[in-house]
């Protein structure tokens, strides 16, 4: 009964406002047609060269084309390349702090272990910010610069800016899937492989890196995956000029070509989800199981001896630690000083500014008071409707019964669509309003936004309640259920007590979702009153840099807020 | 059917049950029937289908196909909220987040107390039956196994219950303790007169409490009966291997003559007693397979005389079971005295049991 109701839940809020999108991709004018995506495939303004593919050239002519340097990428191959630049750099930045967090120990290595788990809550719009703060035209950066003389540096909008910024968000990711299979790794296989002859180096090689490079692909695949989608970071850090796919999309449906933005959508959401298939079917194939290992043990960071050997890969270390501070530390840290800074030093000028109600300026300028309060209001809406979703699913993901397979994939695809599609899905399907009967079903712009934010939050309650529940010994259900308690009363009075620390994890998630919550509110609130927090902030970028600042400091301490909670009560238990 | 009309329905009954999962058969076309107020014992090695069977009656499993029936009542699409089963499993489940009491008196959220006596007073009398009068305000994490394995059976019973149903219930406990917890569950059962259905996978135990046991195999009933019956006239060669120790021996009938059969096991001829087998004549030129227990087999002969030799010997303290070699076979015997060397055995022909015949081609 209750998964019923979830799942009509699901119809109306995803399933169906995604179906109204791609229909358009294929419906024009009331005729089936594929036109549309032909139009695509052959425009090298998309595809670039790859398009002439599709229209009939020679392979070998296009891949000349490929080669010489003055080939056109187009908007889809410039999408793919700045999510594999961002792959590289990740991978780069993340593996090292892996190896750091597997194999040595120091002083507050399990916080920031922890600290990994933060991207997920962080609102890119809120690190774009930081971005601004600290490599733009009056960041840091440049002041540090002017300081000692030098000229000041445009990094913003740029390709560099998007990269690093996708760094930022991803190669903690990279190392946390990272850590996690380079401290499964057994210090038996590692001890008998040196028993047997193999140097430190050839025991690397042969034993520990064959169970750490499956961990690394996976996590590149999810940032290529990641990065393919972006939208926030490229909107505020490239602009319209460095447009990635989303960006475009978003374009498209502003200027109301929505058969064309539907097509792309497809398009893109094709294409993330082969590399996704592809990289499911490896991990497949490669998954080990582990059990019963004795990890190894860290060394400590200090070196033991001052020996070329000790010493090498702890002055590596260091090294990459300046490296990391820098991109992890400065965005952050040049927001929050910004953020209390004017031209007179320290002001508190900024966060009054988002308290007053902005009496003057135009109607259709965005006031910062009303943007905080929608997103507290629909932060609370959205968790009222994400965690009981979360928890019912979490519930019959756990179950065995025949056709739960079906029921994992329709409760968790909403993972792999693009907000963009939910939210123009939303505002096309029930804002526009539905005929039902002869009946016009309209629902409101607000709403709309918070189904967008529950469709987007509840898959984390999921991730984080679901294991919970898993690792309950299912006979306690059955007890409550042989002593008359039928199946939902089990679950409050029994599951849900004994896994609350995983509601709690799930439910502080799901509030920072909604509050940093960018492309689908984009969609929905352009044009309305129904502005949140990021999308003020991504308005205020450039021109008010303060007010902008100070609201990604409010977003910063409720996300935070929000993972000292996950943290708390569920941090080990977040999968992805 | 033979039953008469007037007769009450048997209190559970299962009736060509079939449960499959995929390709694999768990309960394959089980049929039985439990009395009122019965202790009835599903016994069998692991995967044998008596824990699938349990929870088939339980309702936690539904039937690929058959039925089954509580008072005469087909229970099928019944969710097990409202059969009225109290059930123990083997972890037993206990609400770590509830203190003894509040476990016991979940129950009593669904059913009044059966009685007419409050709430409280139902969770005092149950702790009382199982002899934890004072156990009410602890955490059952803060209990031994043994006494999580009363309050379970507390908990199960408070309700009032129309059937008991216990899941290994002791499997997680020590020898000592098991034996005796057996003895308590039986007393309480027998106080409350409660239909119940226990599963084991132990058949010492299982001969010790039931008042009957289905041995089961392959997710099928090999034999019903009462623990002696099941114990000295094994139906096949399964039960006569699975309850007890036991030798087993296969023979051609030389003789039939005043209720006793001459099989020649090993080229040697022993007398076997047919008095207890019921399977149909026994004609010479047959094939049967004949069972003797370890302990009817005594040290210096007697009508049937084996020369064996002493291959190894287990001292158990009460007994030894020594192992025999006789012509090839494997034999056992119960003895207090040691014995080394080759030695002359016999048994009683009436010991001997026939487990099943085979028909010469």
């Amino acid at each position: 009964m209750l998964a019923a109701a979830v799942l009509a839940l699901l119809v109306v809020m995803f399933y169906y406002p995604v179906a109204t999108v791609f229909v358009d991709a294929v419906l024009v004018e009331g005729r089936l047609t594929l036109r549309v995506f032909a139009a695509i495939l052959t425009d090298p303004f998309y595809l670039g060269e790859l398009a002439r593919l599709f229209a009939g050239d020679s392979p070998l002519a296009v891949l000349r084309a490929l080669l010489s340097a003055d080939r056109r990428l187009g908007i889809v191959g410039f999408t793919a390349y700045q999510a594999a630049l961002s792959t590289v750099v990740s991978v780069a930045v993340g593996v090292p702090l892996a190896y750091l967090l597997a194999r040595y120990e120091f002083p507050g290595r399990r916080t920031v272990r922890s600290l990994t788990i933060l991207p997920f809550v962080l609102p890119s719009i809120m690190v774009a910010v930081g971005f601004f703060a600290a490599f733009g035209a009056d960041g840091t950066l440049n002041a540090a610069l002017a300081a000692v003389g030098l000229g000041p540096v445009d990094l913003l909008p740029s390709l560099e800016a998007i990269v690093i910024a996708h760094a930022f968000y991803n190669a903690p990711l990279v190392a946390r899937i990272t850590t996690a299979s380079w401290e499964s790794v057994d210090a038996s296989a590692v001890e008998t492989a040196r028993s047997l002859g193999a140097g430190p180096f050839r025991a690397f090689r042969d034993v520990v890196w064959p169970q750490v490079y499956p961990a690394v692909l996976m996590s590149a695949a999810l940032t290529f995956v990641f990065t393919f989608g972006t939208f926030p970071i490229v909107l505020a850090l490239g602009g319209f000029e460095l447009a990635t796919l989303e960006v475009f999309i978003y374009g498209l449906i502003r200027d109301l070509a929505y058969a064309e933005g539907a097509a792309l959508a497809l398009l893109e959401l094709a294409i993330s989800l082969s590399v996704l298939y592809g990289y499911l079917r490896y991990e497949a194939a490669h998954t080990v199981e582990a059990g019963g290992i004795r990890p190894q043990e860290r060394r400590p960071l200090r070196p033991p001896s001052w020996s070329l050997r000790e010493l090498l890969p702890r002055v590596g270390l260091a090294a990459y630690a300046v490296v990391a501070l820098v991109l992890f530390c400065l965005p952050i840290a040049s927001m929050v000083s910004a953020s209390l800074s004017g031209p007179a030093g320290f002001t508190l000028e900024h966060y009054r500014f988002l308290l007053e109600r902005q009496a003057t300026g135009a109607s259709f300028q965005v006031r910062p008071w009303p943007a905080v309060r929608n997103s507290l209001l629909f932060g609370a809406a959205a968790l009222a409707v994400a965690l009981p979703m979360g928890v019912v699913v979490s519930v019959l993901t756990t179950r065995d019964y025949a056709g739960r397979e079906l029921v994992d994939t329709v409760a968790m695809a909403p993972l792999s669509v693009s907000s963009i599609v939910v939210g123009l899905g939303l505002l096309r399907g029930l804002v526009f309003g539905v005929e039902l009967g002869g009946v016009r079903v309209a629902v409101g712009g607000a709403l709309a936004i918070v189904a967008a934010h529950a469709v987007a939050g509840y898959p984390f309650v999921v991730r984080i309640v679901a294991p919970g529940l898993a690792s309950l010994d299912r006979q306690l259900v059955e007890s409550a259920r042989a002593l008359g308690a039928p199946r939902a009363r089990a679950l409050l009075d029994i599951e849900l007590p004994l896994v609350w620390p995983a509601v709690v994890a799930g439910a502080a998630f799901a509030a920072a979702i909604s509050i940093g919550e960018f492309s689908a509110t984009a969609v929905l609130a352009s044009g309305t009153g129904q502005y949140t927090m990021p999308i003020a902030i991504e308005r205020f970028i450039g021109r008010r840099l303060g007010p902008a600042t100070a609201m990604g400091v409010v977003l910063l301490v409720v996300t935070s807020g929000s993972f000292l909670l996950i943290d708390r009560f569920g941090g080990d238990r977040v999968g992805l | 059917m033979t039953a008469l009309a007037s007769d009450p329905p048997p209190a559970l009954e299962m009736d060509g049950v079939t449960r499959r999962y995929g390709g694999t058969t768990a309960v394959d076309d089980l049929s039985l029937s439990v009395d009122e107020g019965e202790f009835f014992t599903l016994v069998g090695p692991s995967g044998c289908g008596k824990t699938t069977t349990l929870r088939l009656i339980a309702g936690f499993e539904a039937p690929t196909s058959g039925t089954v029936r509580f008072g005469g009542r087909d229970v099928a699409g019944v969710p097990p909220e409202d059969r009225d089963a109290g059930v123990v499993f083997q972890s037993y489940a206990l609400f770590p987040h509830m203190t003894v009491a509040e476990n016991v008196a979940y129950g009593l959220n669904f059913a009044d107390p059966p009685g007419g006596v409050s709430e409280a007073e139902r969770v005092a009398e149950l702790l009382e039956l199982v002899d934890l009068p004072d156990a009410g305000d602890r955490d059952p994490d803060s209990l031994s196994g043994g006494q999580q394995q009363r309050v379970a059976m507390a908990r199960a019973l408070a309700p009032g219950p129309d059937v008991l149903l216990l899941d290994e219930p002791m499997s997680a406990l020590d020898a000592r303790l098991r034996e005796q917890l057996r003895v308590q569950v039986r007393e309480i059962q027998q106080e409350l007169g409660i239909t119940t259905v226990y599963v084991t996978h132990d058949q010492e135990e299982a001969l010790a409490i039931s008042d009957r046991v289905a041995v089961m195999r392959d997710g099928a009933v090999e034999q019903v009966g009462r623990p002696r019956d099941i114990y000295r006239r094994p139906a096949s060669r399964f039960v006569a291997e699975f309850v007890g120790d036991n030798n087993v021996l296969d023979g051609e009938v030389r003789a039939v003559a005043d209720g006793t059969a001459t099989v020649v096991v090993g080229g040697e001829p022993l007398s076997v007693g047919l008095a207890d087998w019921d399977g149909g004549a026994v004609s010479v030129g047959d094939r049967l397979t004949v069972c003797v227990r370890p302990e009817a087999l005594s040290v210096g002969g007697g009508p049937n005389c084996l020369t064996a030799t002493v291959e190894s010997a287990e001292f158990l303290g009460e007994t030894t079971r020594v192992h025999l070699d006789w012509t090839g076979h494997e034999l056992l015997l119960r003895t207090r005295d040691p014995l080394t060397g080759e030695v002359t055995v016999g048994f009683d022909p009436a010991d001997a049991h026939v487990v099943a015949r085979h028909d010469h081609m």
